[in-house]
């Protein structure tokens, strides 16, 4: 019995360990493909580790292209729009969970209806629309056509429905006001839900792709995803250039591998508040 | 009274506001704009949109690149799903019990998830490349040799694929690792006392109760998958010979590559029915659930 429980342990490691090493194994690649010269990049076989390790690769690609002005652009964005998101999700979350309103029903239902449309279905409508507004190439667009988020609300709404709506009252009571009470009761109570809408949102509008380079021509005004496939299209000249990719790659995904490692907690908690907000 | 009601009615507008304009832009208006979309014969550039009730509809569904495209779809739903779930479930139970490295382990099984999805594509376009890439080096080990990945109309969906489960695995993992913890030790226990092994324990006991956090994925995932759209850009932008063209990929190459907004639009409305039943499904699903808890 002793014996089949080692056999049983020894088997678990080697799964995970083949696992962790199939996930793992494409950061380890990307980083050190980064450092390799154009020559020994095309060796064959290929090398584990490079002969010199040539870490100006890192500083070559960061000039290569407006990097900085990407990461900018993104943490700009994707700042922007969490302060956005925690405001609005918040307000229409009070609303929707603890204050009496004759549209409340329909707007309940609006969520809904929100929350079952594919968000990337609608770019096209959107994208003329943006177009009539004229917001397309603008931070505006980038931001306003972000700041709300169904998923955001049905998180922080959920949340707010396990605060008793007898503290509302007695706050009301007291003669506070609706913002009051939202600012000094809700908020304080339920801020692990805002710091997993604030993490996830900054993360998904970080790396946000598809919509951001739809409505930005001009690369200036490009987010990092965007700015990187084009450097990898045009700058890397489709694979001429790959240790560059690689560094590029590597200084894209480094600040959010960080951030993870940092609030990893967090992040890994916003499962139970993701199925608890997915069941309405 | 009727006059506080009316001012309750008003402060609680006020709060729906920052929420509900930006919704109506950029979510409702978008939604209704497209059905109208697609009745219409439009070219982007002329400014005027001529009414042609369903034809974009019938020439749709007579088009055999949509079909081609409803089957790369739902081949992409099937292939992504099914072994992110199986792959999600089988690492959670290998994490299940508490060991030292566990944590360690976890944090690695996530972080492809919180990774941009455009560079790590761009990283495995390289593992895939057919000389000295990674892939095939790895495959001339056990006398596979020469597959061109994302040059193959047989490989490349696979390789696209494989891309998305890498990703999404480890994010499954955390929702059944959650599942798991909630099973009650007793009942386990109990299986145990009445002779049952491991294997007997899963099936019988563990995968039962976790079928809600199954259904749950399933659903999310396949969302997810019929919407999936950055990997295939930057591995395959739909090709070789429309391989990897999804039903998203048609619709964004009608609208923006060949300027069809009318039939683009009736691309977007299968679409959006198809997440809608399978959210109103899911739904539904999920109140019966509660109801038997």
């Amino acid at each position: 019995m002793q014996g089949l429980k080692g056999v049983r342990t020894v088997v678990r490691h080697i799964l995970l360990a083949a696992a962790a090493l199939i996930i793992a194994f494409p950061f380890y690649w990307m980083v050190t493909n980064a450092l390799k010269t154009n020559d020994e990049i095309w060796q064959f076989p290929p090398t584990l580790w490079p002969h010199a390790p040539l870490w100006s690769n890192f500083a070559d690609a960061w000039h290569a292209a407006p990097f900085a002005r990407y990461i900018g652009n993104s943490v700009f964005v994707a700042g922007t729009i969490v302060v956005l998101q925690v405001i609005n999700s918040g307000m229409m979350a009070y609303a929707l969970s603890h204050m009496k309103f004759r549209l409340k029903g329909v707007f309940t239902a609006a969520v809904l209806v929100g929350y079952m449309v594919p968000a990337t279905a609608v770019y096209l409508p959107s994208y003329i629309i943006l177009g009539q507004l004229n917001l397309l190439n603008t931070y505006g667009g980038l931001i306003l056509s972000n700041c709300v988020s169904v998923f955001s609300i049905f998180l922080i709404r959920q949340a707010f429905l396990q605060v008793s709506h007898d503290m509302v009252e007695a706050g009301m009571i007291d003669g506070a006001s609706h913002f009051r009470i939202l600012w000094t009761i809700l908020i304080p109570l339920t801020r692990p839900s805002f710091a997993v809408l604030a993490l996830i949102t900054f993360i998904d509008q970080y790396n946000n792709y598809f919509w951001p380079m739809l409505i930005t021509k001009d690369p200036s005004m490009q987010l990092i995803s965007a700015g990187l496939r084009s450097f990898f299209v045009e700058g890397g000249a489709y694979g001429l250039k790959w240790p560059l990719i690689m560094a590029a790659s590597a200084f894209t995904v480094a600040p959010l591998l960080a951030l993870f490692l940092l609030t990893q907690k967090t992040i890994i908690s916003s499962v139970n508040l993701t199925a608890g907000a997915s069941k309405g | 009274m009727k006059r506080s009601a009316i001012a309750q009615d008003f402060k609680a507008l006020l709060f729906t506001l920052p929420a509900m304009v930006p919704l109506t832009v950029f979510w409702f208006a978008p939604l209704v704009y497209v059905i109208y979309l697609s009745f219409m014969e439009w070219d982007f550039m002329n400014p005027v949109k001529v009414f042609v009730g369903f034809e974009n509809y019938q020439n749709l569904f007579s088009n055999p690149a949509f079909y081609e495209s409803l089957r790369i779809s739902i081949l992409f739903c099937l292939g992504s799903v099914l072994p992110v779930v199986i792959v999600g479930l089988a690492l959670a139970m290998l994490l299940s019990n508490k060991f030292k490295g566990g944590a360690l382990y976890r944090t690695l099984m996530f972080s492809p998830w919180v990774t941009p999805t455009v560079a790590v594509s761009i990283v495995w376009s390289w593992i895939y490349e057919p000389d000295v890439g990674l892939a095939n080096n790895l495959l001339r080990f056990i006398g596979i040799d020469g597959i061109r990945w994302l040059e193959d109309p047989n490989w490349a969906l696979i390789g696209v694929l494989l891309v998305t489960v890498w990703k999404s695995a480890g994010w499954c993992m955390i929702f059944y690792l959650v599942a798991i913890k909630n099973v009650p030790p007793e009942l386990l226990e109990a299986a145990e006392l009445d002779g049952a092994n491991g294997w007997r324990k899963f099936t019988n006991v563990t995968l039962p109760l976790i079928s809600p956090t199954t259904f749950f994925l399933i659903v999310v995932q396949t969302i997810q998958a019929l919407q999936a759209y950055d990997q295939i850009n930057v591995l395959t932008q739909g090709g070789p010979a429309g391989s990897t063209r999804t039903l998203l990929y048609l619709y964004y190459q009608s609208a923006f590559d060949s300027f069809q907004i009318g039939e683009a639009s009736s691309v977007a409305i299968t679409l959006i029915v198809g997440c809608v039943v399978l959210s109103l499904f899911s739904f539904a699903v999920s109140r019966r659930n509660v109801h038997y808890n």
